[in-house]
């Protein structure tokens, strides 16, 4: 089997999404999430609270710009 | 406390209704049993989505938990879900849908054909659901009886007897229709508080900076190790992909892409409920009632306090209907994995349409009796293993799930041992058999990875023909499933 060509291709949007969403959710439990507070709470709540509106929406958007493909 | 009952009375005759009209066309037929006929829209499977999910924990004890252990634990305890459904939307939910079968294992029974599949996968549904269920009945019971003044048993048994005939009886029709009643009701309720706190207050920005004020806990950590967070994190975000009643919700999407819209909606609809719970109703309860000794009271004083009797009566239904509508979907699953994972093959040789039916049905009350059974003088060791059990699901089902769809390399033997390993290590981590210095979940996921590279690298290629049938359920060459 040819190198890179062991895995289903995923589209690109889904590809993004996806890393995006890692990367945000590794970042909000950095050391410095918990040590910074904004408005009377820690960033770290404000970042899970932003993560929870933000992995849907940014889905959402994926899918619909994306072609159906069934 | 009159109106409250009359309330619930009406609303638990309601889902009977629901079950026995849905029955006329349920109960001879598998397809309209498990998965509602494959025809659910978007809009519906949303709102059954979000009540699935919602459970008691996400009325009163996300509340509970925000006012005792601060915001930032309770984001983190229910972001991983949130974050779990969009994963499943890009991993799993499209390939699912179009290898259009029943269960999770089923798929994985295809994927990596194995005796030890077929029979390990819906003994761990069983032990995990079993647990997860009776810890739902109990906060049925607790609810009732502070909420209405009726007896702890016997809200069990009464609760009991409604979800199970109407589950029983209704399969995923009538748990479909009961859950978008009982998703809609619950949002009405928490989302309306909100909003009416809001409103007097201003902003929830302005609540909350008003709150840790006065109580600078609630925007802390409190004594919460960050270990343990990540650890929850990562349960909930890798179960939510293969924890079956969810990937039932897949199979009764009408399409791959209604699958993905609904499950992506459904967690917005999910996140606007919770942070408006939290951000809104904890701030005010904290500033109204500093001292709650049950933390879990927050939403009931607050309601109380603030609102007429008519509308506690609303709210005591929609917690109920908060646990209800995730026991439900719980209990089908679990049905299913009797039914339909362990005894179907053998019983769809030599069984009648009409004794199918009545083994769906009888399935169905068993888990229900036994689940009642254990409820009622609850195993302490037991209650608290549900997250635990959702736990051992994900660690033996994730990397099977995600490999066997994505990786040409994934095959049998990596299959079977990165189940076994998966599972195995989390138990044995969990028992405090062997000791890690990670999160179980953790250390699991991790040795069910290295297990499935092994297999997968080690042993033989799949065959043309699979890969050809999962190329398939990814949309490339001809449509449809095998």
């Amino acid at each position: 089997m040819a190198r890179g060509k062991n895995f289903f291709p995923m589209q690109r949007g889904e590809k993004i999404a996806l890393s995006v969403l890692i990367v945000f959710a590794a970042a909000s439990f950095l050391p410095i999430a918990r040590s910074v507070e904004v408005a009377g709470m820690l960033l770290f709540g404000w970042l899970m609270a932003a993560l929870m509106l933000l992995s849907p929406i940014l889905t959402l958007w994926v899918f619909w710009r994306g072609r159906p493909r069934n | 406390m009159l109106v409250e009952q009359i309330l619930v009375l009406l609303y638990l005759a309601a889902c009977i209704g629901i079950g026995v009209y849905a029955s006329r066309k349920v109960l001879t037929s598998r397809d309209e049993y498990w998965v509602a006929g494959r025809r659910i829209g978007t809009a519906v499977n949303t709102m059954a989505i979000m009540a699935s999910l919602a459970s008691g924990g996400s009325i009163i004890g996300v509340m509970g938990y925000a006012y005792s252990q601060g915001i930032p634990a309770t984001f983190a305890l229910f972001a991983g879900a949130v974050v779990g459904f969009p994963l499943a939307s890009i991993l799993v939910a499209r390939q699912l849908r179009n290898f259009g079968r029943y269960t999770i294992t089923d798929f994985l029974a295809f994927r990596f054909p194995s005796p030890v599949v077929r029979v390990l996968v819906p003994i761990l549904i069983v032990l995990a659901f079993t647990a997860y269920i009776i810890a739902q009945l109990k906060a049925a019971g607790i609810t009732a009886n502070a909420l209405l003044g009726i007896p702890y048993d016997t809200a069990l048994v009464v609760a009991t007897l409604v979800f199970v005939t109407y589950v029983s009886i209704g399969g995923m029709i009538a748990i479909t229709w009961t859950d978008v009643v009982q998703g809609v009701l619950m949002l009405l309720v928490v989302v309306g508080t909100a909003l009416a706190v809001i409103w007097r207050a201003g902003s929830p920005f302005a609540l909350v900076a008003q709150a840790t004020e006065v109580a600078p806990e609630l925007g802390g950590l409190a004594n919460q190790e960050i270990g343990s967070a990540v650890g929850y994190f990562i349960i909930w975000a890798t179960a939510i992909p293969v924890i079956p009643h969810i990937v039932m919700r897949v199979f009764t999407a009408r399409d791959g892409r209604s699958a993905q819209l609904s499950l992506n909606l459904a967690m917005l609809v999910y996140s606007v409920m919770i942070l408006a719970a939290v951000l809104a109703i904890v701030p005010l309860g904290k500033l109204a009632f500093p001292d709650l000794v049950d933390a879990d009271r927050v939403f009931l004083r607050v309601i109380q306090s603030e609102f007429p009797a008519v509308v506690r009566g609303i709210a005591v239904a929609a917690v109920l209907a908060a646990v209800m509508s995730t026991t439900d979907a719980l209990l089908l699953a679990c049905s299913s994995a009797i039914a339909h994972d362990l005894l179907g093959d053998i019983l769809r040789q030599r069984a009648s349409d009409k004794t199918l039916a009545a083994i769906r049905v009888a399935s169905a009350w068993l888990v229900g009796i036994l689940a009642l059974y254990w409820a009622l003088s609850p195993p302490e060791l037991l209650t608290r293993f549900y997250t635990a059990g959702i736990g051992l699901l994900s660690a033996g089902l994730f990397v099977p799930t995600i490999a066997g769809l994505w990786w040409k390399r994934a095959n049998r033997a990596g299959g079977v041992a990165s189940l076994v390993a998966g599972a195995g290590t989390y138990v044995l981590s969990l028992s405090g058999g062997v000791e890690f210095g990670l999160p179980p979940i953790v250390v699991s996921l991790s040795a069910s990875a290295l297990a499935m590279a092994a297999g997968g690298l080690l042993g033989a290629p799949e065959t043309a023909e699979m890969q050809k049938q999962i190329a398939a359920l990814h949309g490339e060459g001809p449509s449809g499933g095998p």
